[in-house]
C-alpha cells in the first residue's frame, strides 16, 4: 500500500476540523457543562451559584421518584428490547424462510424506522386514545377497559409499543442479514440429523444468530434508555403519576420544567456513565466473547 | 442396508423448468453409484431429491421397499456429506457426531461407544474436543465423513465431498472413501464433475446431462462403450477425439456415421497411416506427451510416449475396433 506524506503540518488538522469542531461543541463542551453543573447550586434565577460538591448526587440517590425513575426505566429499556427483539426475529424468520416475494415484505417493514419517534408517539397515542382510538374501541369488546391517563400499567404499555414498533425495523434487517449468513446446508444436515424446524432454530440457528443478537441486545438497551424521549413526550409526558418518567426524560423534566438545573445536571453525569458502561461492554463483549 | 430404486424420477420447478426428468436407476444393496456430469446437469437436484431436501415432481423414490417422496429427510434412514461439510461450527467435533443419535433418543453410553468407533475409523480421535474451525480441510472432511457413520444409516449419500481439497489431499481421501465404503457396505449415491473421482470410485457409474441419464454402467463399460459423443467426450481423460465422418473420408467401414471416435491413446504413430496431423501444440506430462493438431481442419489429440519422435506433420494409424461410431442426428452409439 502507498502512504502518503503530508509535509504540510497544518493540513490535517483542517481536514479534521469540521468534525472535531462538531464533537466539542454538541458533545464534549455539553458533557464538560454537565459534569460542572452537577457539583453547583444554582437558585432559580441563576443569579446565585454556589458549590454544593456531591449533594447533587446524594439527593438522588436518597429520593424515591428518582429510585422510582431508575426501576421504571429498567422495566421499559428491558421492555421494549424483548419485544422489539423477539417481533423483529420472528418476521426475519419468516421472511428467511419465503423464497419469493421476501422483497417487498423486507421493504414494508423497513419503513417505520424512518418514522421520527415524535411522529410515532403521536400516531400510536391516537390509535390508543381513549376518546377517539380504534385500540381501546376493540379492547372494549373483550372488557378492558383502556386509560393511559389513568392506568399506570396501559401508560407503559402504550410507551413500550410506541417505542419498540420503530425499532423493530433496525432490528430485522440485522436479523434478515444475520439468517441469510447461515448457510443453508448446515439448516438441511441439522434436518437429516433428525432435528425438527424448532429444533433446528434452537441448536443451529439461534446460537450461530448470536453476534447478531447480543449486538442488537446493547443497541436497543441504549435506544430505549436514550433516545425514547419523544416518545415519552408526544404520547404520556412521564405519567400518570410518574409510571412512564423514565431517567433521561426526568433530567429534561426537572431541569427544565422543574429548574433544578444542579439535580438535572446529576442526573445527566450518571446517564453518562450508564453509556460508558454500555459502550465498554459492547466493545469488549461483542468484539471478542460473542462468537463459535 | 438397503437398496435405492429411482423410478421414473422428474424435477419440474414452479415457472416450468426441468431439472430432471425420466430418471430410472436400480441401486442394488451395497453398491457404489457415482452421478457425473457437468454443473447443471441435475446431479446434485437428483441427489438431493433422494435426501428429501428437494421436493419430488414425478416418480417415486423407493429406499428398500418403502416410497419415501413424502418422507422426511430424518426418517429416511440416509446420511449426507454437504461439499462445504455443513459443520456445526459452535459444537465440538464431539458433539457434531452425537447430534444425529441425540435427536434420535440414542441412550449416552451407545453415542459414546459410536462416536468412539468412527473416530477411530477415521483418525480424528485427538481432535473430538475442538471446534471444527480449528481444524484443517481435510480434517473437517473426516468429521463430516464422521457424522454420517455414527448414524450407522443405509444410505450414504456424498455432494462433492472432496471438491474444496487441494488436488493431493483429493486423491487421498478418494482412496480413503473408497475403502471406508468397501468395509462398511452401504449403499451410497456420491455426485461429482470429476470424471477421474467418478471412474476410480464408482461400481456404477450415471452420466448425466441436461437431466437426463446419457448412460449407466460400469467405469470400464463407459469408458470402452460410451453410448453417445457425449459421454465419450466426458469419460477419459484426455478426451476422446470426434471427427466428423465427411471430413476425414478415408476410414473403411465408417460410411452410415456421422462422428467418429477414437481415443488419444489409441492412435499410434504409423507410416502408412490413414490421418495425417498437422501438430500445433505439445504437453509434456512426463510418462506421456500430448500431441495436439488437426486434421482435415478438425482438432485431434494424440497421446504418445515421452521418447516418440516429433515433427511438423505426423501420420497416425489406429486398430479398426477402437473405432466409436456414433449418429449424426442423436449422437447415439453405431455398433
Amino acid at each position: 500500500m502507498k502512504r502518503t506524506i503530508f509535509n504540510n503540518q497544518l493540513l490535517p488538522w483542517l481536514l479534521l476540523a469540521p468534525q472535531l469542531a462538531i464533537t466539542f461543541i454538541f458533545f464534549i463542551w455539553p458533557a464538560g457543562q454537565a459534569i460542572r453543573q452537577s457539583f453547583l447550586r444554582e437558585d432559580a434565577f441563576g443569579i446565585n451559584t454556589s458549590f454544593a460538591g456531591l449533594n447533587n448526587f446524594q439527593g438522588l440517590l436518597g429520593n424515591a421518584q428518582y429510585l422510582n425513575s431508575m426501576k421504571v426505566t429498567v422495566i421499559f429499556a428491558v421492555s421494549v428490547t424483548v419485544l422489539s427483539m423477539g417481533v423483529a426475529l420472528l418476521l426475519a424468520v419468516a421472511v428467511d424462510r419465503m423464497l419469493r416475494s421476501s422483497r417487498v415484505y423486507t421493504t414494508l417493514l423497513v419503513w417505520p424506522y424512518a418514522v421520527a419517534p415524535a411522529v410515532a408517539g403521536i400516531l400510536w397515542w391516537f390509535i390508543f386514545n381513549p376518546t377517539v382510538g380504534i385500540m381501546p374501541y376493540i379492547l372494549d369488546v373483550i372488557g378492558y377497559d383502556w386509560n393511559h391517563n389513568r392506568s399506570k400499567t396501559d401508560a407503559m404499555i402504550l410507551v413500550v409499543i410506541a417505542s419498540a414498533w420503530k425499532q423493530i425495523s433496525y432490528n430485522f434487517l440485522f436479523f434478515v442479514a444475520g439468517l441469510q449468513a447461515i448457510p443453508a446446508s448446515l439448516r438441511e444436515a441439522a434436518a437429516i440429523d433428525g432435528a425438527g424446524p424448532v429444533r433446528r432454530f434452537f441448536d443451529i440457528t439461534f446460537p450461530l444468530l448470536s453476534p447478531t443478537t447480543f449486538f442488537l441486545l446493547v443497541v436497543n438497551i441504549v435506544y430505549a434508555m436514550f433516545e425514547t424521549f419523544a416518545v415519552i413526550d408526544s404520547t404520556t409526558a412521564g405519567g400518570p403519576a410518574q409510571a412512564t418518567n423514565i431517567m433521561v426524560y426526568k433530567v429534561y423534566f426537572d431541569g427544565f420544567i422543574g429548574q433544578n438545573l444542579g439535580s438535572s445536571a446529576a442526573q445527566s453525569v450518571i446517564l453518562m456513565l450508564i453509556v460508558i458502561a454500555l459502550t465498554v461492554i459492547q466493545f469488549r463483549w461483542v468484539e471478542k466473547k460473542v462468537e463459535y | 442396508m438397503a437398496s435405492i430404486t429411482l423410478d421414473n424420477l422428474g424435477k419440474v420447478y414452479p415457472g416450468g423448468t426441468r431439472a430432471v426428468g425420466d430418471v430410472n436407476i436400480d441401486i442394488a444393496d451395497g453398491e457404489f453409484i457415482v452421478l457425473v456430469g457437468p454443473s447443471g446437469c441435475g446431479k446434485s437436484t437428483l441427489l438431493r431429491m433422494v435426501a428429501g431436501l428437494e421436493s419430488i415432481s414425478e416418480g417415486e423414490v423407493r429406499i428398500g421397499d418403502r416410497v419415501v417422496n413424502d418422507v422426511e429427510p430424518a426418517d429416511r434412514d440416509i446420511a449426507m456429506v454437504f461439499q462445504n461439510y455443513a459443520l456445526y461450527p459452535h459444537m465440538s467435533v464431539r458433539q457434531n457426531l452425537a447430534y444425529g443419535l441425540k435427536n434420535r433418543g440414542t441412550p449416552k453410553a451407545e453415542i459414546e461407544r459410536r462416536v468412539k468407533e468412527a473416530a477411530e475409523i477415521l483418525q480424528i480421535g485427538p481432535f473430538l474436543d475442538r471446534k471444527p474451525r480449528a481444524l484443517s480441510g481435510g480434517q473437517r472432511q473426516r468429521v463430516a465423513m464422521g457424522r454420517a457413520i455414527t448414524r450407522e444409516p443405509a444410505v450414504f449419500l456424498f455432494d462433492e465431498p472432496l471438491s474444496n481439497l487441494d488436488a493431493k489431499l483429493r486423491v487421498a481421501m478418494r482412496l480413503e472413501i473408497k475403502e471406508l465404503q468397501k468395509r462398511l457396505r452401504t449403499t451410497s449415491i456420491y455426485v461429482t464433475h470429476d470424471q477421474l473421482e467418478a471412474m476410480t470410485l464408482a461400481d456404477r457409474l450415471v452420466v448425466l446431462n441436461g437431466g437426463r441419464i446419457e448412460q449407466i454402467g460400469t467405469p470400464l463399460d463407459v469408458y470402452r462403450r460410451p453410448a453417445s459423443t457425449f459421454v465419450a467426450s466426458f469419460i477419459g481423460s484426455p478426451a476422446m477425439n470426434l471427427l466428423d465422418a465427411k471430413a476425414v473420408p478415408h476410414l473403411p467401414g465408417t460410411a452410415h456415421a456421422g462422428t467418429i471416435g477414437i481415443r488419444p491413446e489409441d492412435l499410434s504413430l504409423a507410416e502408412d497411416g490413414l490421418i495425417e496431423m498437422n501438430v500445433m501444440a505439445v504437453e509434456e506430462l512426463g510418462a506421456q506427451r500430448l500431441v495436439h493438431g488437426r486434421t482435415s481442419g478438425e482438432a485431434i489429440t494424440i497421446a504418445l510416449p515421452s521418447d516418440a519422435p516429433l515433427g511438423d506433420t505426423l501420420k497416425l494409424g489406429f486398430d479398426r475396433k477402437n473405432l466409436h461410431l456414433f449418429s449424426r442426428d442423436s449422437g447415439a452409439r453405431i455398433d
